[in-house]
């Protein structure tokens, strides 16, 4: 049991939280198995003193204002991995379209396709992996199959990805098992389909209002933004010929020109109550959003301006991974913000009726 | 086996916590820190992977209808998991960590449950929150261990108004329907019943720990209208299908795009 001080008090306490002798009681009840870090790291914060005696509003009822819902408990390793999972599916449904045109001029987009997916949904899964409250047991997403848990589909995506494209890229040069290659570079690509869309049925199919306002539109945001970012990445490798920089251009041009226009659907099927939209206009996550839209709409600017240097590909390719990257980041914000106001749910679940 | 549940009668609640500290020692559940809300005599606040059971403290400045004191009433509630009858977190859980119980109850099998959260979001009440020392999720179990052993759960027995009422789930919606007829008839006309029935709450079924209320759900800091995700969830998977294929297009369209330039 380790040391702890009370922050109002003199004396250290030696407690795990429980207090109980064992000596006299054995930890046998359904909670004993909690381990406890020191007390003082978990205090609640304290609610501010209050100036004035509350009064409630009884046409608009809160319980002190307090959450009703539990914020999520992800860190910044979950919109991360939505960025990078995003980023490595639709490149590998590219590489898999590029596969389709059997072109030798082509090969070359092919392998880089590969090769963005294998290193972004390797480390979106390893991060996915450290966000776990107990990583060491990953592997318990494969002991069912359960198509009500988004989280349990993406899972299983997820396990597919990474295994398939680094098939595809091994054997795709191998002339015993091309086939092979061949084969694993479509499944890729169909799992990559998968793997840049599912986490919007991830953040849709929960309890928190705008998340569940949005749930029509998110999949198809994040499939657009995950179309520019890949898009984006890609055009910046260096030994690109023509015909490989007029693909990827036009699909960064057109992932931009969805995820601007998505982004004006999400903002309109989350203002039919005022409450629930407030996350995407206010603070940080309203910052986040409006900086995301900015950053696509300048992708899109500079990706269909005529030219071809590289410097303007890189320009282009940072601002559309920069305004992905934003917009997940604005969204995991806004589903924080909007679990913490108790109106959100309220408003939303009274409109319904 | 019956479906088990809770009734909580909030009429008869007296705000003892009783019931919280009662199911802190059974359970063995550690403290939460001892915090000072300031907001009234709640410094619970709310429920929470150590705190299984809480219970709200309500000052209105609003009458109730049998009251002629003036225009103030204290209102008190037991809260507790719902159990629900179609479970957001059960139906959100990636590992089956999650289970149905013998007794109908919603069970977290620790043992199995890998931390990822989702169950947190899925929750429409808030009541299933993951433990951050811990990694694991948590929630109320309704006493497994003691329901194996044919006893009451540890709340409802050290319950001493009754307010917090165990049994089989048939027998409590009877009796509840009942003790409402009663306070209609002295006069207490906003007594309802709240979750009692898969009529009466259709986004979760019907909850196996329901509620006697005599205000607006949001008061007690209970949602209107639940919705287990999953009902919705479709919207969002019709959108997906529509989204692989948008990027599929997107995909094939531009390669073909590559090769009309090519040829001009």
């Amino acid at each position: 049991m380790s040391e702890i001080r009370y922050p109002d008090s003199t004396n250290p306490v030696f407690t795990d939280g429980r207090d109980i002798d064992t000596g006299i009681g054995a930890l046998v009840g359904e909670g004993s198995l909690q381990r406890v870090e020191p007390v003082d790291k978990r205090f609640k914060q304290d609610a501010d003193v209050w100036r004035d005696l509350p009064h409630s509003n009884p046409s608009d009822a809160t319980y002190y204002g307090r959450p009703m819902l539990k914020a999520p408990v992800w860190a910044a390793y979950v919109p991360t991995y939505y960025f990078l999972g995003g980023a490595a599916g639709a490149s590998l449904a590219l590489g898999a379209a590029v596969q389709l045109d059997r072109s030798e001029a082509t090969s070359g987009l092919v392998r880089k396709a590969h090769w963005v997916g294998i290193v972004a949904s390797s480390i979106g899964a390893g991060f996915l992996i450290l966000d776990l409250g107990r990583p060491l047991r990953f592997l318990n997403m494969m002991r069912v199959f359960r198509p009500t848990s988004p989280m349990n589909m993406g899972a299983w995506i997820l396990a597919g990805t990474p295994p398939a494209a680094i098939a595809a890229g091994l054997f795709a040069r191998s002339s015993m098992f091309r086939m092979i290659g061949e084969v694993c570079g479509y499944v890729s690509g169909f799992l990559g389909l998968a793997l840049c869309t599912y986490t919007g049925v991830l953040v849709g199919n929960t309890a928190i209002p705008v998340w569940q306002e949005g749930r029509r539109v998110l999949p198809i945001l994040f499939g657009a933004s995950a179309a520019s970012t890949a898009g984006g990445m890609l055009g910046m490798f260096n030994d690109l010929n023509a015909r490989e920089r007029r693909i990827v251009r036009a699909f960064t041009a057109v992932g931009a020109a969805a995820e601007v226009a998505c982004s004006k659907w999400m903002d309109h099927a989350t203002s039919r109550v005022e409450q629930v939209g407030l996350p995407l206009r206010r603070g940080l996550s309203g910052a986040l959003w409006n900086g995301a839209g900015f950053l696509s709409l300048a992708a899109l600017a500079v990706t269909i301006t005529p030219g071809r240097s590289r410097t303007k590909r890189i320009i282009g390719g940072s601002l559309a991974a920069l305004g992905s990257f934003a917009l997940r980041f604005a969204v995991h914000y806004a589903g924080e913000a909007s679990a913490r106001d108790p109106k959100a749910s309220f408003h939303l679940q009274r409109t319904r009726r | 086996m019956a479906t088990k549940g809770f009734f909580t009668d909030t009429t008869i609640c007296i705000g003892c916590k009783a019931c919280e500290v009662a199911c802190k020692q059974w359970n063995q559940l550690p403290d939460d820190g001892f915090a000072f809300t300031a907001m009234s005599y709640d410094n619970t606040v709310e429920l929470g992977a150590s705190t299984w059971r809480h219970v709200a403290f309500i000052e209105r400045p609003v009458a109730l209808s049998n009251q002629s004191a003036g225009a103030f009433s204290w209102l008190f509630s037991s809260d507790v998991c719902k159990h629900c009858a179609r479970a957001g977190c059960l139906e959100s859980c990636p590992t089956g960590s999650i289970i149905r119980t013998e007794y109908g109850s919603v069970y977290v099998q620790p043992d199995v449950c890998n931390g990822c959260g989702y169950c947190v979001v899925n929750c429409p009440f808030g009541v299933i929150d993951r433990r951050g020392d811990d990694g694991r999720a948590w929630k109320c179990t309704l006493c497994y261990d003691r329901l194996r052993e044919d006893m009451t759960p540890a709340c409802a027995k050290h319950c001493p108004t009754a307010s917090i009422q165990f049994g089989d789930l048939d027998e409590l919606r009877e009796r509840a329907k009942a003790r409402v007829e009663k306070l209609h008839e002295a006069g207490m006309k906003e007594a309802y019943l709240y979750g009692a029935s898969a009529e009466d709450q259709q986004g979760t079924e019907g909850l196996n720990a329901f509620f006697l209320l005599v205000d607006k759900p949001e008061v007690y800091n209970l949602p209107p209208d639940p919705v287990v995700p999953t009902k919705k969830g479709k919207d969002a998977w019709k959108s997906m299908a529509a989204a692989a294929a948008g990027v599929a297009l997107a995909a094939v369209g531009s390669v073909l795009f590559g090769r009309a330039g090519v040829r001009s």
